[in-house]
């Protein structure tokens, strides 16, 4: 086909590598989202293999050792790493540094130690190695920062690497609005992209820090402006480094717009806010599906299709009251619903539902059994099954190497 | 060894005991009540909320049913800010006989409970969410009450007239001689010190646990059978008054709005151990449909958490419930001197938290006739504190509050509008409380993120305060989710299980709150 059009359902990481990859190698793209896509609830670096169940040095080296019904064992090392490149070269340039072959270790907002494979510029000055020495600082009308908690916890681990690192406490009297006692870390984040804000925040930071130390800063340096947090590193005079923070994630968001426009300019069609409601098939080759708009219906005809809406989280895949899942867009067949879905240990294996999902082949085209549902629906993220995406760090990988797959096997007509 | 001494030790810090102490310290004597863990954190906070009108027992118990309606006014006003006056319906649904209404009317007339018939468009004007197939609506006085505000109230009334409260004080031994109670031995959980706390008189208030105290006291064979029930909170107020099936008291009868959310009750299953109760999943769905029964689509609304508790069944082989002059059958006395020869000892049991006042008033005077020092109970006429105000609790009043501190303080809990002002004045009243002690007072993660966005924020104030350290704070943070766990994973469907789903990628992924350093022993309070 010259020019196939390809509808992506979901606007996460997934939908929108896939989209990207769609557009780069020439199809028209047609991209649904019923809201703003996953990556703001993230923590916005790229994770490949965290724990698999034991720490993760290599996550490249450690796929294969997954078991079978792990999407990385489908997916394959090589489609990781052309993703992960493709994500850093192409996408997101400068957003994101690192490499897919080799975990770093970063603090989070509770002070645990946490392996990723790309992390943003701003965050990687906050590796966790023998001997660093930190000072966890934030402002104190920023409620989802606790730089006693995150340094008394660094303090406290061992590290990887075997050794310890020094971190301490400090906090600082700065609202992200005049007057605000209880201020967002978007907030904060819309008040770092200018200038004179950023001024006012050094000039706070700037005291509390001792000379060796770097400075973990919550995640919140600049949405917009892509070296706020440099131009504040210099303001400091101190090496700095950001630490995501729960939802809304700035980071998160940071990769999102770059992804989002670089879509918009290359004009591919976003239709937010659409909920697809139905859909048309003529045997195993799916036609069209129907967005539930305001007031109306909207059908869209396209050549191909990628189911990229993620899972239980976005409520793509669905549990009613009697216990019975259902992916809610196509009604494909799913795996991974043995019994028990859900158990009463939190602290014990991660829950199983949590892993149910479609099962897709190589190019991941939608399985019922051996035989593919619709030959031109591809799977991507989230909904595929296997993963304890949030337990092993995986889902970020998964779902860039699982799109790039499907984009390229639209694109090739590859089997 | 701490010594204290007092001349009434409670046992037991849920409604029962709570409504003892305070008796007895109104009437002047010195008193310590002791509760293994938090007050009101056993059956008393394990229930739908139900500020009973008497409706639901006007055919089937009718002393209970004007005991209830008696206490209801006046828990209404003694326990102003714990009590909402929603006002209930009972309706009956199209599986309903209507046969039972007709009995129903005249068991309400002959027990003086206020019960009103209204038009079914009424009806739906008031609750429009309704079956609308039901054939006859009645308007009765329910309300809903907090369990645990009201427990404190009646705790910090106690404490206001000189009685000790002690949470986390578990007994482990009683001393008798000479055929009388002498003293009761507990050890502090939080602390591991042991407590001798010398008594002239002991009422043992322990509820489902009550036969186990009194075997302490050489009295065996005080069978108290745990009724297990369960419960569901919905994440809204389906309905905003209470909302009965009108049949002879049976499970999921009930729906009440309590709080920000509406609860669903109950059933009724005979347990062995109080201490582990299941919430099965058969009795889940039964909740679910019986929901449905009163609220079509209630299976499909979106359920945030489920609970069971322990009713106290009282099954004495030995001796029937003695004084049954003042006694309905819903509530019984123990007299040990009588029944076992050990004197200053009364177990008192059963009963139901809307007449948990009047209880404590016959077990109350009952000692005072066995001390031959009569008193006159007082507890029905002062409001308890907080509550002298007379003003009753709005579902809207934290809105109200915040209305006026939103400038000034930080929320922590979004979802209960819970501020840190709140949270850090809990922490230091009670620097060793867990989470869920706070939670009980606060309302910290009970909404519809259960914990999701509050729960980190909390441990990081915690910290900040310096009431705890940083290994501390973060196992109470494991113990809170470890805990809200319990009463989220039977009911997780739709909506919730999205939630949940969005919970466990912030703390599992975004925070890795598994590869936190790991405490040299498990915080378990």
């Amino acid at each position: 086909m010259s020019t196939p059009h390809v509808v992506v359902i979901g606007s996460g990481l997934a939908g929108l590598t896939a989209a990207h990859r769609l557009m780069a190698g020439g199809a028209r793209v047609t991209l649904v989202t019923k809201g703003l896509g996953g990556l703001q609830l993230s923590q916005g670096t790229i994770d490949v293999l965290g724990y698999a169940p034991g720490r993760v040095e290599r996550p490249l080296e450690s796929l294969a050792s997954l078991p079978a019904e792990h999407p990385y064992r489908t997916i394959g090392a090589e489609a990781v790493a052309t993703a992960l490149g493709y994500l850093t070269d192409v996408v997101v340039d400068d957003l994101l540094a690192g490499e897919a072959a080799q975990n770093v270790w970063l603090p989070t907002a509770v002070g645990a130690v946490r392996p990723t494979a790309l992390a943003q510029p701003s965050m990687l000055g906050g590796q966790c190695v023998r001997g660093a020495r930190f000072v966890i600082v934030g402002p104190k009308q920023l409620k989802d920062f606790h730089p006693a908690l995150i340094a008394g916890n660094l303090a406290r681990t061992d590290l990887p690497d075997g050794g310890r690192l020094d971190a301490r406490p400090a906090s600082f009297d700065l609202p992200g609005r005049d007057h605000e006692v209880d201020s967002s870390g978007l907030t904060y984040a819309r008040a770092l992209d200018d200038p004179a804000f950023r001024a006012r925040f050094a000039a706070a930071v700037k005291p509390l820090v001792e000379p060796g130390e770097s400075v973990g800063l919550p995640g919140i340096l600049g949405l917009k402006d892509r070296n706020a947090w440099r131009a504040l590193q210099d303001l400091i005079g101190h090496p700095i480094f950001e630490i995501p923070l729960p939802p809304p994630s700035v980071p998160g968001m940071r990769l999102n717009e770059t992804l989002t426009n670089g879509l918009k300019a290359a004009r591919a069609r976003f239709i937010l806010g659409s909920k697809v409601v139905g859909f048309a098939a003529d045997g195993d080759v799916l036609r069209s599906v129907t967005l539930g708009e305001a007031g109306r219906q909207v059908v869209i005809a396209a050549d191909a299709f990628v189911l990229a809406a993620g899972g239980f989280e976005s409520g793509a895949l669905d549990m009613d009251s009697y216990g019975v899942v259902t992916d809610t867009i196509f009604g494909l067949p799913l795996v991974g619903l043995d019994a028990p879905l859900i158990h009463g240990d939190y602290w014990g294996a991660a829950q199983p539902v949590f892993a149910a999902g479609v099962a897709v082949d190589s190019s991941m085209r939608v399985l019922d059994g051996d035989r593919v549902v619709y030959a031109n629906l591809r799977a991507a993220g989230g909904v595929l099954a296997g993963a304890q995406r949030w337990q092993e760090l995986s889902g970020d990988g998964i779902a860039a190497a699982s799109a790039v797959i499907a984009a390229d096997s639209i694109l090739g007509g590859r089997a | 060894m701490r010594r204290l001494s007092a001349d009434v030790v409670v046992i037991g810090g849920g409604a029962t005991g709570a409504g003892v102490v305070r008796d007895v310290a109104m009437r002047g004597y010195s008193a310590i009540l002791v509760d293994r863990a938090d007050l009101a954190q056993g059956t008393t906070g394990r229930y739908h909320g139900l500020l009973h009108s008497g409706g639901r027992y006007v055919v089937s118990d009718p002393r209970s049913a004007t005991e209830c309606a008696e206490e209801n006014a006046i828990v209404t006003r003694i326990h102003a800010d714990a009590v909402e006056r929603t006002g209930g319906l009972f309706v009956v649904t199209p599986a309903d006989d209507l046969e039972f209404s007709d009995r129903f009317l005249r068991g309400a007339i002959d027990t003086k409970v206020p019960v009103e018939e209204i038009s079914l468009a009424e009806a739906f004007k008031r609750e429009p969410r309704l079956n609308p197939g039901i054939q006859r609506a009645f308007a009765v006085q329910d309300g809903s009450v907090d369990g645990w505000q009201m427990v404190w109230g009646a705790a910090n009334s106690a404490k206001n007239y000189g009685a000790q409260i002690l949470t986390y004080h578990e007994v482990v031994k009683i001393d008798t001689a000479d055929g009388a109670v002498k003293a009761v031995h507990c050890v502090d959980r939080k602390t591991g010190e042991d407590v001798a706390i010398e008594a002239g008189f002991v009422i043992n208030a322990a509820g489902a646990w009550s036969g186990r105290i009194a075997a302490m006291a050489d009295c065996p064979d005080v069978e108290v059978v745990p009724g297990r029930g369960i419960m569901i909170a919905m994440n809204h107020r389906l309905v905003n008054h209470v909302v009965n099936r009108c049949v002879y008291p049976a499970d999921g009868d009930i729906i009440v709005p309590v709080h920000t959310v509406c609860i669903i009750g109950t059933t009724d299953v005979k347990a062995d151990d109080p201490d582990h109760l299941s919430i099965p999943r058969d009795e889940v769905q039964k909740m679910l449909d019986d929901g449905d029964l009163l609220v079509p689509g209630f299976r499909e609304a979106r359920a945030v958490h489920a609970w069971a508790g322990a009713r106290p069944l009282v099954k004495d082989a030995r001796v029937s419930a003695t004084d049954t002059r003042h006694m309905s059958r819903g509530m019984s006395v123990l007299d040990h001197a009588e029944r076992d020869g050990v004197k200053g000892l009364l177990t008192i049991t059963g009963g139901k938290l809307t007449t948990y006042r009047l209880m404590a008033e016959h077990v109350v005077d009952q000692m005072c006739e066995q001390l031959g020092d009569p008193r006159p109970c007082r507890t029905a006429d002062e409001a308890v504190p907080k509550s002298e105000s007379g003003a009753n609790y709005l579902v809207t009043h934290r809105l109200g509050e915040r209305e006026h501190d939103r400038l000034d303080d930080q929320v922590l809990c979004e979802c209960e509008l819970m501020t840190k002002k709140m949270f850090v004045e809990a922490l230091d009243e009670q620097p060793r409380g867990s989470f869920d002690d706070l939670r009980r007072q606060l309302r910290l993660g009970m909404g519809p993120c259960q914990g999701g966005f509050c729960s980190m924020r909390a441990t990081g104030v915690a910290l900040e305060t310096g009431h705890i350290d940083i290994d501390r704070a973060t196992e109470l943070l494991r113990l809170f989710l470890k805990n809200r766990w319990i009463g989220l994973w039977p009911i997780l469907h739709g909506e919730q299980l999205r939630q949940t789903a969005l919970d466990n990628w912030m703390f599992h992924s975004t925070l890795n709150i598994d590869h936190l350093p790991e405490s040299t022993q498990e915080v378990a309070l």
